[in-house]
């Protein structure tokens, strides 16, 4: 019982012994019982330091030690492997937060931050004394990956996956591929059109045997964990027969009775209830939309293709890791938000994009020939009053490309900027200074003071102060008025609930940490990629999707994995079934189970994630959580309190 | 030398040991691929292992740096040349490059070198610490700077007169000069390109007075004096050791600014200023700081809060380009230039003056290809072959860039774009 324990007290370089006198810490907690060897230490967790704890442990035969620095959430795995390379059982290293515990929360009061950080490295200690050896638990991982999206990001990270010998299912809610980029025509920075980069990746990813795409298809159920999900996938047909007759098909659609906007469009245009997307969108046979269709059966006469036989189905897939490529929504804006919905000359940069695109050689819309263009920046991002705080990044690029593009696509056309300020951040500066140079107005308000729209007798009338000439007031009469639109989380993003995908302040998918862990979530064997987790180009889409995949790969390559042993356990005798854990329980890791003739709470060891939600609510006190049982939390408290 | 070549074998060579080269070694070596990293400098880290904090989350870069490059340099996937160069790399076939690397001799045994320090204090030779920014001095025998991977002495043989004050004082003789450059011939599967960016040099607008003016620093310098292992533990004049109360940034200090070659904005340099902003407003409580700026680029995620966060603490923000600097008597220095708000040309004091030096592409790694030579984009960044579909392509298959090799990037993006190259490569290299 008498352990022979190491103590290190970190400064931080200053973060923590600015506020916490670390050498007054040490002195403290040297004499406690067990204690061996007390230090302090500039950086616990530089090279230098790791390596004189390994020698400390070595030589002087430590049982435990108790590093009080930073978050574990930083550094945990760092002194665990600091004890594992001393050949001490990880779990025989105790951590201490004394710096957003202790330093950063009192900066204050240095003496309460001071007495606090003693008392929390005697709480450590304490724990430590009864810290027993663990094994990690071994369990199956399945070589293969679910991909949900199957835009620019999913599509990408599933060639990846493939190439690397992975299965990769890829699950696709429209019944086509490509996401938004299916929908932009030439795009920054590389003039490429969204369909070249859409027909390439889509080409690459039917070429391989080992991805099994799924259009029309939803996960609608997800249980499981790391190394072994499983997957209820619903497909929805698409009631038309792959091969089809080109000139039927025209009629048939012809024959449609049902017209309603057509998002591929952001409704700017409508379609049929039967329609396709060629030639950008693939696969390249067309789909009957059975929300909108009335069975009407005028199709069915003509083309004999159209078969309403087809049945929904439910496909169940397992895989050992899952990476999310939803992607965005464009920002919506509200009615009258800047003149939206009271003119049918304001569109949004999405429908502006389609527009230039379908257009060919004259701008026209609604009837109307358009020359002169303002842009609205900002419509939907740095709210200042909105939930939208974020900048979207993508959208002065893209509204900066796309009045370039228009301008030499259309004769006559002159572009008014009103700007928040341009931030084509990096290479893409070179098009703000392309656009300037061109002669694009560039006018500037902060958010204070936005741009005005007014909609009079069929005109409108875009004002602002200009600071960029001292705050004139100056007036723009566009023919077109263009809101540059950001991006938003999806409108129906229910995946996230599926898999209990945390969100960031901004409500995208949020990853464990920006820099240390990108492309993970907090949910373990999810990674997420693309503008799913916050506004993305495409090429910044794709290098996090890269990124995600090689994470993905390495859950699932090695065909096993090692999990946390600090799970719940139940006590079969004193369980007596009443189900409230099963409920307490948010990762559905606990279940009944008959044993012999007594009902009982069975944990899942893989689900299990030691949160220790399940203990409080047990009447009879029959759940232990390891490494946190009653006795060493209570011993953690006793050394708390004594202080 | 040449009698002594040593050969080696590895499925990837990384060549440039900053964040973005680190990130690359490590996501290969965890998935079971050996890699060597070859690194310019005496120690792994690059750029970022030399900042304060890090926007937008204001982790000290030390705690984030160091754990990443002592498992770097612990993983027995990854085996690390400092203080080396790549000479050439030349492609036989699809995974298979030959290089030749030299490791230029440290004059110090690493594995002996327990960083005691002695032979820094009896090294008599003091001359300008490059990793402080020039703010300090170091001696010819040094530690490069505390938190160096690996944390070993070198001497500097350019500037040592060979007194052996250090021999005499290491206690584990592990100092000697006797040690020559080692020629190493080394095939690869697969190269990684992460030799990062260069700083603009901010002598290149003498209008700004910086080298001439001792109270003009770069972003840089100022990025030391406010790091947890900074020089005087305060931030401080270097004119005079004055506690500066009333501090101005200048931005796109020699970024988009066609006169200088520099069209292009640097991405980092609005946020690593408001971040610097904020550090100076907790531990300067009573200064006043102001960011002269053209537009602030607070684009990635956090950045706009974070912003707002620097607005809200209280530091100013003045639309307008700075058009010359002159210096007075005291050493304060008064900033001229257009204020946008007000349309009008105004004057302010300072008593001391950040540039904002912007990102320049590292050409180094045009040299090395040989045969096939690596592609550069206008800029003299690596190219990027299909930067839309797979950015960490350049033109030669097999060789992938990572991080701002290819252009300005901050460390998520970096990061990022590392995982992307690390990924192709594995790719490349399984597909075989
Ligand atoms: C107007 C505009 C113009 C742009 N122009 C450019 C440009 O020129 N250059 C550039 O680099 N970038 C441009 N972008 C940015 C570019 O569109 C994004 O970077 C890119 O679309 C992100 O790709 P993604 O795969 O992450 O997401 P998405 O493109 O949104 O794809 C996500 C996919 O996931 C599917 N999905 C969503 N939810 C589910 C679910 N629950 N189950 C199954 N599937 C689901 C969607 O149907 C979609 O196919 C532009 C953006 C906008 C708004
Ligand atoms: C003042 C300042 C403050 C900053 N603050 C922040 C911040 O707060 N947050 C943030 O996200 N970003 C910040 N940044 C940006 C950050 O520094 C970069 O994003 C990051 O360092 C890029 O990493 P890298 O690995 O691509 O390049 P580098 O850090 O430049 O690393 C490149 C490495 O390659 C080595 N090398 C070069 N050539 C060769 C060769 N021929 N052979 C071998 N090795 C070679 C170099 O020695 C170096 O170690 C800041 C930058 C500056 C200048
Ligand atoms: S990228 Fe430009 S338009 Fe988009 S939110 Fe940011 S500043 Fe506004
Ligand atoms: S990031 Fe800001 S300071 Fe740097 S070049 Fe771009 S606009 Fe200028």
């Amino acid at each position: 019982m008498n352990k022979k324990l190491g103590v290190y007290i970190c400064h931080c370089g200053g973060n923590i012994s600015d506020y916490i006198d670390v050498e007054k810490v040490k002195a403290a907690v040297a004499g406690e019982d067990g204690v061996y060897l007390a230090k302090t230490t500039m950086f616990a967790c530089s090279d230098a330091t790791q390596k004189e704890m390994v020698e400390d442990i070595r030589s002087n035969n430590l049982d435990g030690i108790v590093v009080a620095s930073c978050s574990p959430k930083l550094h945990l795995l760092t002194f665990r492997a600091v004890s594992e390379r001393a050949l001490l059982n990880k779990y025989n290293y105790v951590h201490a937060n004394i710096r957003e515990q202790g330093s950063w929360a009192h900066s204050d009061d240095k003496a309460g931050a001071t007495e606090k950080a003693v008392s929390l490295v005697k709480a450590a200690i304490a724990k430590v004394r009864l810290a027993r050896s663990l094994d990690p638990i071994i369990i199956p991982s399945k070589k293969a990956v679910a991909i949900i999206g199957a835009g620019v990001a999913g599509m990408r990270a599933a060639i990846e996956l493939a190439d690397m010998g992975c299965p990769v299912t890829l699950v696709e809610r429209e019944y086509f591929v490509g996401g938004r980029v299916a929908q932009w025509d030439v795009m920054f920075t590389t003039n490429q059109t969204g369909k070249e980069l859409v027909t390439r990746l889509y080409n690459e990813v039917i070429a391989r045997d080992n991805i099994t795409l799924l259009t029309g298809a939803e996960v609608v159920a997800n249980s499981g964990s790391i190394g072994d999900f499983t997957l209820k996938i619903k497909v929805t047909p698409r009631y038309m027969k792959e091969k089809c007759d080109q000139n039927n098909l025209l009629k048939a659609i012809e024959a449609c009775p049902v017209v309603v906007p057509d998002d591929f469009n952001f409704n700017i245009t409508s379609r049929k209830a039967i329609y396709h997307n060629f030639p950008g969108e693939f696969p390249q046979y067309p789909v009957i939309d059975i929300k909108n269709c009335t069975r009407c059966g005028e199709c069915e006469k003509i083309c004999s293709s159209v078969d309403f036989s087809q049945q929904e189905q439910t496909v169940e897939v397992h895989v050992g890791s899952v990476v999310m490529a939803t992607g965005f929504d464009p920002y919506t804006p509200a009615e009258g938000e800047f003149g939206y919905k009271l003119s049918d000359f304001v569109v949004t940069l999405p429908q502006f994009k389609r527009l230039t695109d379908i257009n060919k050689d004259n701008l026209v819309y609604n009837g109307r020939e358009i020359r002169n263009i303002a842009y609205i920046y900002c419509v939907g991002s740095r709210q200042s009053e909105g939930d939208n705080k974020y900048c979207s990044r993508y959208c002065c690029t893209s509204a900066i490309h796309a009045s370039l593009e228009a301008r030499n696509k259309f004769r006559n056309v002159n572009n008014f900027h009103f700007t928040r300020g341009i931030r084509t951040y990096g290479k893409q500066e070179l098009l703000y200074a392309e656009s300037l140079r061109k002669g694009d107005v560039y006018l500037q308000a902060y958010e204070e003071n936005p741009p005005l729209v007014e909609v009079k007798d069929g005109q409108i009338t875009v004002t602002i102060n200009d600071i960029m000439t001292g705050g004139r007031e100056i007036s723009v009469i566009p023919d077109l008025l263009v809101l540059v639109t950001g991006m938003v989380p999806r409108a129906d993003n229910s995946i996230a609930s599926k898999f209990k995908l945390p969100k960031g302040r901004d409500s995208f998918f949020n990853e464990i940490h920006m820099k240390l862990r990108p492309v993970e979530t907090v949910i373990d064997g999810v990674t997420i990629s693309g503008a799913c987790q916050g506004p993305k180009n495409i090429t910044e889409s794709v290098n996090s999707a890269l990124s995600a995949a090689a994470k993905s790969y390495s859950f699932v390559n090695k065909g096993e994995l090692a999990l946390e042993p600090i799970i719940a356990g139940i006590d079969k005798d004193l369980c007596t079934w009443c189900g409230e854990c099963e409920k307490a329980c948010p990762f559905d890791a606990i279940k009944k189970e008959k044993q012999g003739e007594k009902e009982i709470a069975v944990i899942n060891n893989s689900v299990c994630k030691g949160c220790g939600m399940c203990l409080p609510v047990c009447p009879v006190n029959a759940i232990n959580l390891i490494a946190f049982s009653d006795r060493e939390i209570e011993s953690m408290i006793d050394a708390l309190v004594s202080v | 030398m040449a009698e002594n070549i040593k050969t080696a074998n590895y499925d990837a060579l990384v060549i440039g040991a900053g964040i973005a080269g680190g990130e690359a070694a490590l996501n290969l070596a965890n998935n079971g691929f050996s890699v060597l990293l070859v690194e310019k400098d005496l120690s792994i880290g690059g750029k970022m292992i030399l900042l304060s904090k890090v926007f937008p989350t204001l982790d000290c870069a030390a705690c984030i740096t160091t754990p990443k490059m002592s498992e770097i340099s612990r993983h027995h996937g990854i085996t690390i040349f400092t203080g080396s160069e790549v000479q050439k790399v030349v492609k036989k076939s699809e995974n298979s490059f030959e290089a030749v690397v030299i490791k230029q001799p440290r004059y110090v045994v690493e594995d002996d070198c327990t960083a005691c320090q002695l032979c820094e204090q009896a090294c008599p030779v003091v001359v300008k610490d490059q990793y402080q920014y020039n703010l300090v001095g170091r001696k010819a025998a040094f530690i490069p700077f505390s938190i160096a991977s690996p944390r070993v002495a070198a001497i500097d043989i350019e500037n040592c007169t060979l007194c052996g004050a250090c021999e005499k004082v290491c206690p584990t003789k592990c100092i000697d000069f006797t040690m020559e450059a080692e020629e190493y011939h080394i095939t690869a599967g697969a190269v990684i390109v992460a030799t990062g960016f260069r700083l603009f040099d901010p002598l290149k607008i003498p209008r700004y007075g910086y080298g001439q003016y001792k109270n003009v620093l770069t972003s840089m310098e100022m990025e030391r004096q406010l790091a947890p292992t900074r020089p005087f533990n305060t931030v401080l004049r270097p004119g005079d050791g004055k506690v500066p109360d009333k501090i101005a940034y200048v931005l796109c200090t020699g970024s988009r600014d066609a006169t200088v070659g520099n069209p292009i904005c640097s991405q980092i340099c609005c946020m690593y200023s408001i971040k610097q902003a904020q550090l100076l407003m907790g531990s300067l409580p009573m200064a006043d700081v102001t960011i002269y700026y053209i537009n602030i680029r607070s684009f990635g995620k956090g950045f706009e809060e974070f912003y707002e966060q620097a607005k809200g603490m209280g530091v100013n923000f003045i639309k307008g380009k700075i058009g010359k600097i002159t210096e007075k008597e005291n050493g304060n220095l008064i900033l001229r230039y257009e204020d946008i708000n007000e349309n009008k040309l105004k004057e302010s004091e300072h008593d001391m003056v950040v540039l904002s030096v912007g990102v320049l592409p590292n050409t180094d790694a045009a040299g090395i290809f040989r045969e096939q030579k690596l592609e550069f984009d206008h800029l003299n960044f690596v190219g990027q072959k299909d930067p839309l579909a797979s950015p960490a392509e350049t033109n030669i298959k097999g060789v992938f860039v990572a991080g701002t090799a290819s252009g300005p990037m901050d460390i998520p993006d970096s990061i990022l774009s590392a995982g992307a190259a690390s990924s192709e490569a594995m790719r490349y290299l399984i597909r075989k």
